[in-house]
């Protein structure tokens, strides 16, 4: 059909229907991240409310960047985020070659392979917390069976929370990863694999050569969801550990969380938040810079 | 664009613009209309953290509105971790929300809440002959700057839980000495068959900590914080003693490494498998303990007030829960009522009798019907007499997540810097209160 210019009362009709959807994005999007960063201009104490809530221009950013807590939670929250995110791309990635196979009771399967992702986080991690107990654990009664004596403290010990935490988000959120990486996998004719078969061309070389170039949109597409979510993790820290042992999981955002709501420090705890949301567009905006482009193409093939 | 169908008129696709308009508007305000909740007059608003039987703020406010139609109670329960409900309490109050009139308070509570403005005083309920009737401890814990700020509804504090059938089989007293206790677990532990431990107590890092670590601080003769100057004195040699004995004697010695990880189920169901000898923890384990069903060495255990360091005094933690009046409530005579009535002889002899709470009037320790239901109390007056509150500072909060993380890193490294790591808690905590100071 021809370009027509659109009648006046589309235009409106169009701009009516926008408004709730608009609205709701600027209410529940952009108005906190605007407010997070007012708050963090400001000194506000909530315990001191003589102190008044003066305006401390960068202040608060200059004490986030020579606090020794926050440089480490830094730190660990860059650990976190590569660790978990590649073993999540990793391990989705197989499960997701796995699942595209056909084989007897295969929708069950998938649907089984989902079920981790489908728990609520703060079940999982409360699970995660009862496997991982010195005294009743599943883990150590699996390692060492009935040697109580070396019974470890998993989560008590710097080194292994962390290990802990970054495991129960890659057992959680693997499936993720499998399921955007899957729907790839289906898009790919059936004949192209026939083809290079018959051609003579091996297992390995037909994932390297043929799947891999096709899958990788969907990869790039789990890998950025991945990244962003494991910047925020939260509620896996929350409940497993609290930030502990001797802030060894003491990650950004729960960091911020402790400083906001359980010190009331409002305006550095805004800062820290800030800092995430900074890092998380840095990242994304990179990730747009190396694969976006090919994405934003449309179908890679 | 699909070809529009012969009927379509203006006046019908003018309709449908206006209905969605209309849809749209009803969505936006709907999202902005919720959270608006009807004020009623009668209904007092009780926010109350998840005690271990919950159903027992149902069953007090059913009791109040018996008594003073026609008030009614709207209990919101919140959750179990006196952190975790500090963060929903205080978020609403910082809102100013009319949906918090009467509220539960932990005793460490008061200084911040009175300074930001969040509680009202209650001085009228607690004139001098009144106060006389509470514990010292208590009342000292419910005020700030002179004046009343909680009523206090409950107490408890740090005792030394001890298998009584294992000291008694070694002939063994109940240890008065931290290194007394030690020594002692020593010898039953290597007697003993099987993997009993020696110590159990709270040493996460999380607010139990500070109890547990400021119990062995005190009873050194340290301090966390000094004088109405208000310094921090966690470098000094008392307390650093203190922190050296948990680290080398208890953390790895008599008490297994998990402990780092325990809060107070973990450390409790530990010694009710009877998987350890002694075990730190508050007034509500006794009856848990003594409880065949849920504890396997009920009748075998024994109550006594913690242990010191040579020279030093015997220390508990006080812990409790205080009732307080939000600033913001819309009907602070009906909420002082309610507040009264919690407080009252009457509901504070049934939270002894159902419940084996320990009572913040004096006078219940002395009264036949509780001595006769719960003899052990017997034994607690004593010990809250000589408890003390944590720091007092409106920043608390922050002060605590401070001396969480040293005393965290300090015991769970056995190589750990103590006099570099304690200064340097010492040099935050003093920059705080500087803040508070200068408020």
């Amino acid at each position: 059909m021809a370009v027509m210019a659109p009648r006046r009362g589309e235009k409106l009709l169009a701009w009516g229907l926008l408004l709730p959807c608009l609205a709701a994005v600027c209410a529940f999007a952009f108005w906190p991240i605007v407010y997070s960063f007012v708050l963090s201009l400001h000194r506000i104490v909530l315990g001191l409310p003589g102190l008044g809530e003066p305006f401390v221009g960068l202040g608060n950013y200059a004490r986030l960047l020579a606090d020794p807590t926050a440089r480490s939670s830094a730190g660990i929250t860059l650990v976190f985020v590569a660790v978990s995110t590649l073993c999540e791309v990793a391990l989705g990635t197989l499960m997701a070659l796995a699942l595209d196979r056909s084989f007897r009771g295969r929708g069950l399967v998938r649907a089984a392979v989902l079920v981790p992702w489908a728990i609520p986080t703060v079940v999982a991690s409360q699970m995660w917390r009862f496997i991982l107990n010195d005294r009743y654990g599943l883990l150590n009664w699996l390692i060492f069976g009935d040697q109580v004596g070396s019974y470890r403290a998993w989560l008590a010990e710097p080194g292994w929370a962390l290990a802990a935490v970054i495991g129960a988000d890659v057992w959680k959120t693997s499936a993720f990863a499998a399921l955007i990486v899957l729907a790839g996998l289906q898009t790919i004719p059936r004949e192209l694999n026939e083809a290079a078969a018959l051609d003579g061309a091996g297992s390995w070389q037909r994932f390297r050569h043929l799947t891999l170039p096709l899958v990788l949109p969907a990869l790039a597409v789990a890998l950025v969801f991945r990244t962003m979510d494991a910047f925020r993790v939260f509620d896996l820290v929350y409940v497993m550990t609290q930030g502990g042992p001797a802030n060894a999981t003491n990650v950004l955002q729960f960091y911020g969380y402790k400083k906001m709501f359980a010190e009331g420090f409002m305006g550095y705890g805004s800062a820290v938040s800030v800092m995430v949301f900074v890092m998380v567009l840095a990242v994304s905006l990179l990730y747009l810079r190396l694969v976006g482009r090919r994405l934003l193409r449309g179908d890679a093939r | 664009m699909p070809a529009r169908p012969p009927c379509y008129s203006e006046t019908v696709a003018r309709l449908k613009t206006i209905a969605a308009l209309g849809l749209a508007l009803a969505i936006t305000l709907g999202v902005a209309g919720c959270g608006q909740k009807a004020d009623e007059p009668n209904t007092i608003r009780l926010v109350a953290w998840k005690f271990n039987n919950p159903g027992l703020w149902r069953r007090l406010a059913d009791q109040f509105e018996k008594q003073h139609p026609p008030l009614k109670v709207a209990l919101e329960i919140g959750p179990h971790s006196s952190t975790s409900y500090h963060d929903l309490l205080t978020q609403k109050l910082k809102n100013r929300s009319n949906e918090v009139d009467v509220f539960l308070m932990d005793v460490i509570w008061p200084p911040e809440f009175a300074s930001a403005g969040w509680a009202l005083p209650l001085d009228d309920l607690f004139p001098a002959e009144q106060r006389e009737l509470f514990v010292p401890a208590a009342m000292r814990a419910a005020s700030w700057r002179g004046r009343v700020y909680g009523a206090p509804l409950y107490l408890t504090a740090g005792v030394l839980y001890y298998r009584r059938d294992l000291l008694e089989r070694y002939r063994l007293p109940v240890p008065r000495t931290w290194p007394q206790m030690v020594s002692q677990a020593k010898l039953i532990t290597a007697q003993e068959k099987g993997d009993l431990a020696g110590y159990s107590g709270q040493f996460k890092q999380y607010e139990g900590l500070v109890c547990d670590m400021l119990e062995f601080v005190w009873s050194a003769g340290g301090k966390a914080l000094g004088g109405e100057g208000q310094r921090c004195l966690l470098e000094g040699p008392a307390a650093l003693k203190a922190v050296r004995f948990v680290r080398d004697a208890l953390i790895g010695g008599a008490a297994p490494r998990g402990v780092l990880a325990y809060q107070e189920p973990e450390s409790l169901s530990l010694f009710a498998q009877g998987g350890s000898v002694f075990l730190r923890n508050w007034f509500y384990a006794w009856p848990i303990l003594n409880d065949a069903q849920r504890s396997q060495v009920a009748g075998k255990v024994g109550l006594a007030p913690l242990p010191r360091f040579s020279g030093g005094r015997s220390a508990a933690c006080l812990g409790g829960w205080q009732v307080g009046l939000s600033a913001y409530s819309s009907k602070p005579t009906q909420a002082l009522k309610l507040i009264k009535f919690l407080t009252s002889e009457t509901v504070q002899r049934r939270l002894v009798l159902e419940e084996g709470l320990a009572p913040t009037r004096t006078g219940l320790y002395q009264d036949p019907w509780v001595l006769k239901a719960q003899p052990h109390f017997a034994k607690l007056l004593p010990v809250l007499e000589g408890a003390r509150p944590r720091p007092r500072t409106p920043l608390y909060p922050a002060v605590s997540q401070v001396m969480q993380v040293y005393f965290h890193r300090a015991i769970s490294d056995k190589d750990s810097d103590l006099p570099e790591l304690a200064g340097r808690a010492a040099q935050d905590i003093d920059r705080l209160l500087g803040l508070a100071g200068g408020q």
